[in-house]
């Protein structure tokens, strides 16, 4: 009895609290009222051209909101530690069934096109639309494909650990150079000439951070996929 | 021209989405989401947000739809 009252006392509480709290950040709100409307994107998507990035999206999600993709990052790491720890076991499958000879024909055949497909929107992620995570999941369909098709592959750990390990510390290692010459996060501190615009090695940095979060994002979506299937052989 | 793809895309991604909801099988109902999927990323395309219309099709069409084929697997596993 005496639970259920406090239970009640502190949600009442509780509701007072967020009530009055919403009320005074309208009433804060509501006093300062902007005069005019401010663009803050229009303001961004002016400075695009001083990167010397032809796609403006990536200019977008590489540099100016360049922290805000390290945590998107880090979220897709944590999910994928996550599945690893749940459903990842060591013990092998043992799958009776043997996948379909067309299945197995097509997959030889189409693997290398999707993977250089992939790689192509990775690299190519400053210029044309596409980029990282595009091409990094990209590959992990590929990866997909094998682990479908034949039975007794599997994706070599070791060599998830060592690239997703390697793009992780190199990605806060370039961060970290920009916040030392140039006093910005992420700064781009290669040369980033606008006549070098629409070539292949232009834009400084951010091309190259592109391609580090293709490859964390393709290892990781690849060991997502690994866990999700042999999982299902062996429930 | 242009009016007539989104409007025809329009009227198939709702045709679509209706028939995934009355799908008796669930694997039905997953594929058929999947179209809705192709569907948007016509949308997304004809817009002019080729970027988001790439995510769109690998992720929203492409591995979420596996997730969704692993996790029915695993279901029925434990049935």
């Amino acid at each position: 009895m005496s639970i259920k009252r406090s239970l009640a006392t502190s949600t009442i509480s509780g509701f007072a609290l967020s009530a009055t709290l919403i009320l005074t950040f309208l009433n804060v709100l509501l006093q300062n009222l902007p005069t005019s409307v401010s663009r803050a994107g229009d303001a961004l998507l002016q400075l695009n051209s001083q990167e010397g990035v032809a796609n403006v999206v990536t200019t977008v999600v590489v540099y100016f909101r360049g922290f805000d993709t390290l945590g998107e990052i880090a979220v897709l790491f944590i999910a994928s530690l996550g599945l690893g720890l749940m459903l990842g076991s060591n013990s092998k499958c043992d799958i009776k069934a043997e996948s379909n000879f067309m299945l197995k024909t097509a997959s030889t055949i189409l693997f290398p096109i999707i993977m250089l497909y992939g790689m192509y929107v990775m690299i190519y992620g400053h210029l044309s639309p596409g980029g990282g995570f595009q091409g990094g999941v990209i590959i992990a369909s590929a990866v997909l494909l094998l682990l479908i098709s034949h039975k007794e592959f599997e994706v070599p750990h070791s060599l998830i650990v060592l690239l997703e390990t390697l793009a992780g510390v190199s990605y806060v290692l370039i961060g970290l150079i920009g916040l030392f010459t140039l006093d910005i996060f992420l700064g781009n501190f290669l040369p980033h000439d606008i006549s070098q615009m629409g070539m292949l090695l232009s834009g400084g940095i951010i091309p190259i951070i592109y391609i580090i979060v293709g490859i964390k994002v393709g290892s990781e979506m690849s060991m997502i996929t690994q866990n999700l299937i042999k999982r299902g052989e062996n429930v | 021209m242009i009016g007539f793809i989104v409007l025809a895309t329009f009227i198939g991604i709702i045709i679509v989405s209706f028939a995934a909801i009355i799908q008796p099988k669930l694997s039905d109902s997953i594929i058929l989401f999947m179209g809705v999927g192709l569907g948007s990323v016509v949308l997304f395309f004809v817009f002019g947000a080729p970027d988001v219309a790439l995510t769109e099709a690998v992720i929203g069409a492409g591995i979420s739809s596996l997730i969704f084929l692993m996790a029915l697997k695993h279901l029925k596993a434990q049935k």
